[in-house]
This record gives structure tokens, C-alpha cells and sequence, in this order.
């Protein structure tokens, strides 16, 4: 799987079901185009995401991993968002402990109406992403 | 494994920007993928024949279809795979026309993100496990809570449509607010009379129990099955003996208690009746007034009561009720008037609220329905309206209109000139609205036939002079400061959500916003359910609104309730999570964090114990998966595998 | 002597349980080793001195499911006893804590490093220096010269719970804001150079695991995933990826219950920081949620529950 060089960098979401997807869908519906980096994976809820899986992918060839769920109390299972909130942003400063640029990784909040947002977030996240450049994890020959 | 993919070229929506036989071309070259192709219009029924088709054709155990959002047709597909034998979750959608198509411009870039889009469908459905929902029972027993119009309508209807129901209001008498007007607009009905027999109904109904001056203490239980505690609060007065003859209040010696029902617009006795028409027509004791309780000297009511039914030693009484679904229909607060001392609120008394002046309009109210100043009883002569006291205010936090201030102002208004025929009568406005059948009509009767003065301007302060009141404001209109001298000032304060919503909602297992009004599934199109199964919404607690339409979300949700006890089997959803107790150690982090408190322990045979889940609570969410140290517990169809396919779809080269 | 006075009180518990656990000497003279004291007999063998370095918390949570166990510990080994605590891990009535306020211990590794590795015949302790003989002669060195890097900005020198109380309470006498000294230095490098110190560090991680089994908080190390394939998080290539996974798996899965005993440095035979990875989580768990793991029993781990309105946490902007 190779991004298509020179022009994309690797970049994976995950959005949540209910609220950051629908808004993805919105921007979709409303042709609000965007750089076309960004790969989507969806959960059920950001609460789903467990830190390990932003780790597993900037460690594995992501350049850049963005996460988005509801916005906080609007959570489509009452409190998923909460705990992603607090695990998201612990690991956000703890990235940059390791070596590793916290500009490569944000979560925000996007509600399934926020078209433009989305379109907004993506487009300066891709941004942000090109001007960090790729991020060399790959491995030395391995024993 | 033989997958099958399926890329759509929804006409022109993805075709036009993405190569789709390119896409599917790819798809072909990917390990685990038997057969691929491109067609027109997947979604149609030729298009789910070409699926079903080719599934027995080339014996496909998977299938993957790249279209539009599986948002908007994964369950269309699901039918369509499992109609050809396969269980429905061996299907996964790639969304490549609201995120790829119609979202990129570069074809070459759109078709490269459409065959990785693919990509990670496939290889999301390789890890795929069969899932089958199980049955459960329903106990068709529905809880609703709160007496007010949209409850009572609710336990109606449902009692009619042969459930049993058990009615919980927090409040001495059900009633509501509806309880406590003196008319209704835009019909001008007096409203304890049209209510009345709906009082009645409820408390005769054989299928309705009432337990009044009750809260709901704990939910415990899901969709089809709750054990719901109730506190029945201490009242001191043994209901199955009192006659509601009155006796005691016109005895009692403490007359200054605050009166709930009447808004505190004046005081009444430690012990009473809340109103004429309170059902249960039962005496409750207010313990913070009574003089037995606080001084421990009294008992004028014990002595006289010719049926003997005070009891001082009452304790409150929990009590267990099964249900298997509950409408909430607590209905709505309205600010303090404490919080507009710009405009008199709470500092002086001839500023009221408009619940309190209609209060003052009733017959059976603290004034007996003469419209009487609260400071010194006289008539007042020119009575002043201010729509919108704290409604639309940013800065107080309620940037909402309470949706029928407008209308009861005019009523309000209306009322008055007739009560005081030489009244002069202003309302102060921003807009008025007024979209109900007659509504419109109705603001234009108050000014044209009525000469109610409307004033499109908003008050700035209200201050007395003398026993007059100074309402300044200003006239838009007129483009100039306008100063009434007002003998009677009312509010029309802004309605929030009822004391208390919060908590009730946490115990529901239901989201509010950040008024605490509860959040409704679909602001359209499902008004009145909620995202939690088996919760139902009536009335103002989703949000302000006026009688009809209450009344009309009463009846929503019950036919709601009676569509879901129309079978005695529920069907699961089998997309839960599941817990390996191999690999489970009993840390109990996933049973602490989930939010349904769908997860137990259970004690092995060995003494070891270990997570379970509930699968007819559990929501789907996934925070027990991440929370999990060791990946014992795993929700299904998005498991750690699962996902984790995906992200090293996308990342290892 | 704490010593004396420790075994008087293990003679006083030991019949009301199973087995007591605290130190004696170990293989050689410069290591202490765990001892499970079950007869009377043995309660003579029972030492304290600054070679008395592991957690022994370590050992409760297996035990106290159907046994009476009491335990020796230290101040930062206590903590952790309140972190099992706040996860309701351990059954406190089978449990009773003897706390010795102490005063520091030595890292064996430091020790060697002093005498050039030369192999000890014989260690002596005092309360705060060990004399320690080897073929090329004797050498005092003071406790606070060799100690792990935890005693140096120890704030908890006295057991913050126990039953039983050896000797007099010890207050620290170290600043607060010295527990992340070594964080806000190492904040202070290049990203790039974090990024070759962790690579160079990691560089040398056998994968043995040893950090994660000597980790008090770690009760599910028998099912870890690291060394799951269900789920797959981790594959057995030895390179740099899978390397900082592990690392950053057992770090963040320590996310604000980290008590900060330092095991899981004093057990890797490779002599990596590992602990280091932890402190900087715990400073941000502190900043954010004013929360140090193992305090005290009735608090919850930040990471397992939430505010509805989080003030430290702002929305991030791009």
C-alpha cells in the first residue's frame, strides 16, 4: 500500500459512527473537497479508540493519524467521548516525550451537520502534515 | 476465503471522478479476493441480484461492496447478503463517493484512494466473525414518568392499548403546570376543566397504577426488563385513611409555608391540599413549616383529624416496579426570578412570573381570581407584560425561545381586560410568535379587540417609585424611551429544564444537552425516542413547547411503547462485546467505565472471577475494549483484530 | 535497630496468617531476596537494610484471593498497596501491612559500578552506607551516592497505609517539584535527539519482559498482549518498531497508576530507563488531573473516569 508519491502523504482517521462520519458524510453530500490524503477507519465511537491504535499507526507508516468523535456531551452513547477526551489528550503529550512530533496527531470534535468543519479540519490537518513531511519509522534491517 | 467485491458506480456520482474498473481491476489483485466487478447501480434490485448472484456463482463467503456511505446502505446490503445465505456480518462497506468522489478532484488520486478504500474493506471482512442475535422477553409493563399533560396522555393511551402502567409524579398531585393555569389559549378554555377528567382518567384507570409524591430512586435492567426503585416520600398523612376533607389546613397554625403549587406568589400552611382538583386528593405535610417538626410542638392536625390519619413517624418506602419501557414526560423549570433584578425579580413583590400571575387570575388561587397587587391587595390598574425575561439571552445563558410566552402573554392580557375592564394593559415584545392553529389570530384579537397596547421594544429596567413600578423601555417603533408607570409587573421568565433533569437522565442512561433538555434520536424525524432502547421522551423535558404538542408526543411515545410490546420477543443486537474468560483476569476496569453498567462479574467454578457481559444492555460502544489491559473483552464486528487489519492495511508497506 | 524491632512485630502477626513476606540475604552479599516466612523459625533470617530493594506489593494480589498474607513495605512499595486498593485488585482483609519508614536503598548496579565490578566478598550496612569488600579492599559508599534515582526525589519515605508501624516515621525532605526534574530536562532536547535517546535506549530492549512482570500494577501479565496474537498488537520481529511498541504499550497501559517503585528499572538486564517513560505520564496525570497513582485508597485512576467539564483540557486548534 503506498501513498501516491509526492503528492500524498499517509493519513489515517478514525471517526466515530454517530457524529465525526455523518459530519464526514455532510461534507461528502455538500462537495466540500478536500486533499484527498486522509484514509478513514471507522468505530463505533471515539471512546473506542484506544491510544495504542494512534501509537500502531504512526510507528507502522502513518505520517499523521486524526481522530474525531462527538462533541463532548452530545456523545451518541453517553460517555465514550468523555473517556477518549481524557486518554487522547494524555497521549498527545506524551508523544513528543518519545520522539515523536505531537503535531502529527490531533482529535477534535466534529457533529454529523458540520460539513464545513470537516472540510476545514481535514484540509488544514493534511496541511500540517505536509509541512512536518513524512515521518521515518521504518525499520533498519531487523535480526 | 472468497471474498467478493462489488464497486459501484452510482451512475455518475462515483464514476465521474473515480476509475472504477481501474478500482475493481485492483480489487481482483488483492490476496483473499475471488471475484470483483463494477456496476451501475448497486443499490438497485437488479444490482442486489448481480450480488446475490454472484455469491452463488463463485461461491463467495465474503463480500465487500464500494459505494456510497454505510450510513445510508449498509442495511440494505446486510439483507441483500444474508437473502443469499450468508450472515449478514460478513459484509463491509467502502465509502468511496461522500469520502472519495465527491469530495476529491484529481482522478488519478480519487481512484488510488478508492482502491485503498477497498483495501481495508477487504481486509476488515477477511477478520469478520459470524453474529446471531439472540431473543430476550419483554415485560409489557410501562413506566412513565411524571403526571403532568404529555404523562398522563402517555399512561392513557397505553392503559387503552391494554398495558399496564405505573405512573410516577414527584409532586403531591399529577396535574403538571397545565394544573395550575387558569385558561388555555388560543381557545380561552378553562384549563383544570378540560384537564380534569384526564386526572381522573388516569387515577380510575384500572390499568393504571399512580404513585404520587414519588421520585424514581434507580434504574436498574434494560429494553424489555427494568426493575425501577421508586421512593415514595413520607407525607406524613396516611393516604389510605385521608378524605381530603380539609380540615387540617383550615387549622393548621403555620401560614407562612412556601406554596409549590402556587409559585410562592403567596404563602400557605404547613399542612395541605395542593388545590381543589389535586389528584390524589390527599393532605401532605411540609415538614420545613410544620411547627410539630421543627419545634416538636403542634399536633392541632393529629387531634382533629376525624379520620386519624396523620402520622408524624412516617417513614419513606422504597418500592420495586418491572417494566419494560419507560417515557419520561418530567417536564420543564422556569428561571428564579432572581436572576432579572434588572427588571425587579425577585426584589420587589408586584414583579411577578407569568405562572404566578396566573396563579392570581384563577378562581381557586390565593386571590380567589381577583387580580389583586401582592404588596398591598389593591387592584392594580395599568399592568405591564415583558415577553422574553430571560429568554434569547446569551449572557444568562439561555439563548432559546421558550416557545409559548408569547401566547399565554396574550391570553394573560386578555384575561385582564377583562377582569379590569378600565385596565391599561402593555406587553413589551421582540417578535411575537404565534404558528399554531388560531395562534396568530389569537395576538391579533389582544391588540385589535382587546386593546392590549403591544410595544415592539425591550425593557431596560424596572424600578419602583412610590407604590408604582417604572417600566423603562423603548419603543422601536416609534423609535423613541417609553416610561409606564405600572401598578403590576409580569415576566414572562424563560423556561429551563426541570429541577433535577440531569440525574434523572443519568439514571435513565439518557444524554441532555447543555440546557439539560433530553436529547431526542433524530431532531426530525424521531422526536420522540432516545438513543437509550426502551426510553421514551414526552412533552417540554425534550424541550419547551405548548399543550398540543405535549399532548401530541404523549400519545407519539405510547404508540411508540405499544409498537415495541407488539411482540413477545425482542431481537438483540449482536454486535455486542464478549468476553474471553481465558484471557480475563477479573481487574473489573471494563465493568467500571462502561456507560450502560452493562458488564458484571461472574464467579468462575474455580473461584476466579471474571467479566460478562449484559447482551440486551450493552450499546455497542467499544470503551470496554479500550480499556481492556489484555484484549479479553471485545466488541464484536469492531474488535482489536479487526481494526487493526485496517490500520496495518494502511500503514505496513 | 529497625531490624530487631521488625522481627518482634512478624512474631506478633505471624499466627494470625498464612505467610509473611519480607527480606533475607540472597545469593550473594550484596542482594537481598524475597522471603516467605511461614514458621517461627524462620523469622530470624528476616533482614533490613538498604539492600532491601524489591516491591514485594508485587506478590499480594495472587496471594490474597484465598490466603492471610502479611507484607513488608516500604513507603513507595505501600503505594502501590493503595493502587490495588482504588482497582479493588486485593482483598484487604486477608491482607496486614508492615510499614518500615525508610530512609533509601541501594541500586545494586550503582554498587558494581563503584567497586569496577569486581566481585564483593562481604557487605556491611549502616543506616545510610554500605562497606563493601572485594578482592582490591573495603569501600564506604554513602546510600545516597548509590541509590535508584527514586530515593533521590523520594516524597514518601513512610508507608502511607500499614497496619503495623517498624520504627518512627520519616518525613521527606525533598521538593515536590523534583519527582519530574528529570522530565522537564529531558523536555528540554531536541525532538530529534528524544527521539535517538529512545532509539539508542531501545535499541538494546531483548523483549524479556522483565520490567513488565517486575511492575506491581501489572496483574494481567500472564495475558499480555504484547504476546497475544489475539488481538495482534505486537508481532516477535525484534526491530525499532516493535521495539517502541511494547515500550509505549506497557507505558500508556500504566497511564495514571504508575506508582513510581521503579522495578521495572532496577530489573532490566540491559540497563534501560524504562522507568523514565513512565514519569512523564505521571507528570501529565498529575498536571491534568491532579492525580499521583497510590496515594491513597478512595481516589480513581484518572484514565477510568472523566469530568463532564474538563478545565485543563482546552479543545486543540490547528
Amino acid at each position: 500500500m503506498s501513498v501516491v508519491a509526492g503528492k500524498e502523504l499517509r493519513i489515517v482517521g478514525f471517526l466515530c459512527n454517530w457524529c465525526s462520519y455523518g459530519g464526514a458524510d455532510t461534507a461528502g453530500v455538500s462537495r466540500f473537497k478536500q486533499p484527498s490524503d486522509l484514509r478513514i477507519i471507522r468505530v463505533p465511537c471515539s471512546g473506542r479508540v484506544d491510544p495504542l491504535f494512534v501509537v500502531k499507526a504512526l510507528l507502522n507508516g502513518a505520517d499523521g493519524v486524526l481522530v474525531a468523535g462527538c462533541h463532548p456531551n452530545d456523545c451518541h452513547y453517553s460517555e465514550g467521548n468523555f473517556y477518549a477526551r481524557r486518554r487522547l489528550e494524555m497521549l498527545k503529550k506524551f508523544l513528543s516525550y518519545m520522539g515523536i512530533d505531537d503535531k502529527r496527531f490531533h482529535y477534535t470534535w466534529v457533529s454529523a451537520s458540520e460539513g464545513a468543519r470537516w472540510q476545514q479540519v481535514v484540509t488544514d490537518f493534511t496541511k500540517q502534515i505536509h509541512a512536518l513531511g513524512p515521518l521515518h519509522q521504518k525499520e533498519e534491517a531487523g535480526d | 476465503m472468497r471474498v467478493g467485491v462489488f464497486i459501484c458506480h452510482c451512475g455518475n456520482n462515483i464514476a465521474g471522478t473515480v476509475d472504477v474498473a481501474k478500482v475493481a481491476e485492483e480489487a481482483r489483485n488483492m490476496p483473499g479476493v475471488q471475484f470483483a466487478t463494477d456496476y451501475m447501480y448497486t443499490c438497485s434490485e437488479p444490482g442486489q441480484e448481480e450480488i446475490k448472484e454472484a455469491i452463488q456463482r463463485e461461491q463467495l463467503d465474503r463480500v465487500v461492496v464500494a459505494a456510497c456511505s454505510p450510513r445510508m446502505h449498509e442495511l440494505t446490503f446486510r439483507r441483500t447478503v444474508e437473502k443469499a445465505g450468508l450472515n449478514r456480518y460478513f459484509f463491509e462497506m467502502a465509502n468511496i463517493r461522500e469520502h472519495v468522489s465527491w469530495v476529491g478532484e484529481d482522478k488519478d488520486l480519487n481512484t488510488n484512494k478508492a482502491i485503498e478504500a477497498v483495501k481495508l474493506a477487504v481486509e476488515k471482512v477477511k477478520q469478520n466473525k459470524p453474529l446471531f442475535p439472540s431473543s430476550f422477553e419483554v415485560n409489557k409493563r410501562v413506566l412513565v414518568i411524571g403526571g403532568g399533560v404529555a404523562g398522563m396522555q402517555a399512561a392513557i393511551d397505553c392503559a387503552e392499548g391494554g398495558l399496564q402502567v405505573v405512573m410516577v409524579e414527584k409532586s403531591p398531585s399529577i396535574g403538571g403546570m397545565m394544573a395550575r393555569l387558569d385558561k388555555t389559549f388560543p381557545t380561552v378554555d378553562c384549563s383544570i376543566c378540560i384537564l380534569g377528567p384526564k386526572m381522573v382518567d388516569v387515577s380510575q384507570h384500572d390499568n393504571i397504577t399512580l404513585h404520587a409524591y414519588s421520585e424514581v430512586e434507580e434504574i436498574k435492567g434494560y429494553v424489555g426488563n427494568y426493575q425501577v426503585k421508586i421512593r415514595k416520600k413520607a407525607t406524613y398523612v396516611d393516604w389510605t385513611k385521608c378524605t381530603g376533607c380539609g380540615e387540617c389546613t383550615e387549622k393548621c397554625p403555620s401560614k407562612d409555608a412556601y406554596d409549590h403549587f402556587n409559585y410562592g406568589v403567596a404563602p400557605t400552611t404547613a399542612i395541605t391540599i395542593p388545590f381543589p382538583q389535586a389528584i390524589p386528593k390527599k393532605a401532605t405535610i411540609d415538614p420545613t413549616y410544620c411547627r410539630q417538626f421543627v419545634r416538636g410542638k403542634c399536633g392541632v392536625c393529629a387531634k382533629i383529624c376525624p379520620a386519624d390519619a396523620i402520622d408524624y413517624e412516617m417513614k419513606d418506602e422504597i418500592v420495586t416496579e418491572e417494566v419494560g419501557a419507560i417515557i419520561t414526560a418530567s417536564g420543564y423549570g422556569l428561571i428564579d426570578l432572581d436572576r432579572l433584578p434588572e427588571y425587579g425579580g425577585g426584589r420587589y413583590p408586584d414583579v411577578v412570573s407569568g405562572i404566578q400571575y396566573e396563579r392570581l387570575l384563577n378562581a381557586s388561587g390565593p386571590t380567589e381570581g381577583h387580580i389583586l397587587r401582592p404588596s398591598d391587595k389593591e387592584e392594580p390598574k395599568t399592568i405591564v407584560f415583558v415577553s422574553c425575561a430571560g429568554s434569547r439571552d446569551k449572557s444568562i445563558g439561555i439563548p432559546y425561545c421558550s416557545n409559548f410566552c408569547c401566547m399565554y402573554i396574550a391570553k394573560e392580557a386578555i384575561l385582564t381586560r377583562d377582569h379590569i375592564p378600565d385596565s391599561k394593559v402593555y406587553v413589551f415584545y421582540m417578535d411575537i410568535r404565534s404558528p399554531g392553529k388560531g395562534y396568530d389570530e389569537f395576538t391579533r384579537r389582544a391588540q385589535e379587540e382587546y386593546g392590549v397596547r403591544y410595544v415592539r421594544g425591550r425593557v431596560a429596567r424596572v424600578f419602583p417609585k412610590g407604590k408604582k413600578m417604572i417600566v423603562k423601555g423603548v419603543d422601536t417603533l416609534l423609535g423613541t424611551q417609553i416610561e409606564v408607570e405600572a401598578d403590576l409587573v409580569v415576566l414572562a421568565t424563560a423556561v429551563t429544564a426541570a429541577p433535577g433533569a440531569p440525574q434523572l437522565a443519568e439514571k435513565l442512561r439518557i444524554s441532555y444537552d447543555q440546557h439539560a433538555f433530553y436529547v431526542e434520536s433524530h431532531p426530525k424525524l424521531r422526536p420522540v425516542e432516545t438513543n437509550t432502547s426502551g426510553v421514551f421522551l414526552a412533552g417540554c423535558c425534550q424541550g419547551p413547547k405548548d399543550i398540543p404538542a405535549s399532548v401530541g408526543q404523549g400519545s407519539a411515545a405510547a404508540a411508540k411503547v405499544l409498537s415495541l410490546f407488539s411482540r413477545d420477543m425482542l431481537e438483540s443486537d449482536p454486535a455486542v462485546a464478549n468476553v474471553n474468560i481465558n484471557v480475563c483476569v477479573g481487574c473489573r476496569k471494563c465493568i467500571n467505565t462502561c456507560p450502560y453498567g452493562a458488564i458484571e462479574e461472574e464467579e468462575l467454578r474455580d473461584g476466579r472471577i471474571v467479566a460478562k457481559v449484559l447482551e440486551t444492555v450493552c450499546a455497542g460502544c467499544g470503551v470496554c475494549t479500550s480499556t481492556c489491559p489484555c484484549g479479553a473483552i471485545q466488541l464484536q464486528h469492531f474488535t482489536d483484530n479487526q481494526l487493526l487489519a485496517e490500520v496495518n492495511a494502511l500503514c505496513l508497506s | 535497630m529497625t531490624q530487631k524491632k521488625l522481627k518482634e512485630v512478624v512474631q506478633k502477626v505471624l499466627p494470625d496468617v498464612d505467610m509473611v513476606i519480607g527480606y533475607r540475604q540472597g545469593f550473594d552479599p550484596v542482594h537481598a531476596t524475597p522471603f516467605f516466612v511461614t514458621r517461627p523459625e524462620q523469622i530470624d533470617e528476616l533482614i533490613w537494610n538498604p539492600l532491601c530493594v524489591h516491591n514485594l506489593a508485587s506478590y499480594i494480589p495472587s496471594l490474597t484471593t484465598n490466603k492471610k498474607v502479611a507484607v513488608i513495605v516500604k513507603g513507595c512499595d505501600s503505594r502501590a498497596i493503595n493502587q490495588y486498593l482504588q482497582e479493588n485488585l486485593i482483598n484487604r482483609e486477608n491482607l496486614v501491612v508492615i510499614g518500615i519508614p525508610c530512609s533509601g536503598v541501594v541500586s545494586v548496579s550503582k554498587v558494581l559500578k563503584a567497586v569496577d565490578h569486581q566481585i564483593i566478598e562481604s557487605v556491611s550496612c549502616e543506616n545510610h552506607a554500605v562497606t563493601v569488600k572485594t578482592s582490591q579492599g573495603e569501600k564506604k559508599l554513602s546510600v545516597s551516592d548509590v541509590s535508584p534515582d527514586k530515593c533521590k526525589t523520594c516524597l514518601y519515605p513512610t508507608p502511607l497505609v500499614y497496619d503495623h508501624l517498624v520504627g518512627d516515621p520519616i518525613t521527606s525532605d525533598k521538593e515536590p517539584e523534583s519527582v519530574y526534574d528529570e522530565v522537564r530536562s529531558f523536555e528540554e532536547k531536541s525532538l530529534e535527539d528524544r527521539f535517538q535517546f529512545w532509539k539508542t535506549e531501545l535499541d538494546r530492549c531483548i523483549r524479556c519482559y522483565a520490567c513488565r512482570n517486575a511492575c506491581p500494577m501489572c496483574i494481567c501479565q500472564d495475558r499480555c498482549i504484547a504476546e497475544s496474537r489475539d488481538p495482534h498488537w505486537v508481532t516477535q520481529k525484534t526491530n525499532q518498531t516493535e521495539k517502541f511498541m511494547y515500550h509505549m504499550i506497557h507505558a500508556l497501559h500504566l497511564a495514571g497508576r504508575c506508582v513510581e517503585c521503579e522495578e521495572c528499572t532496577r530489573v532490566c538486564p540491559m540497563e534501560i530507563p524504562v522507568a523514565k517513560i513512565k514519569k512523564k505520564i505521571n507528570m501529565e496525570m498529575d498536571q491534568l488531573f491532579d492525580y499521583k497513582a497510590g496515594l491513597n485508597a478512595e481516589d480513581t485512576p484518572p484514565m477510568y473516569t472523566f469530568k463532564v467539564d474538563e478545565e485543563t483540557i482546552e479543545e486543540h486548534e490547528l
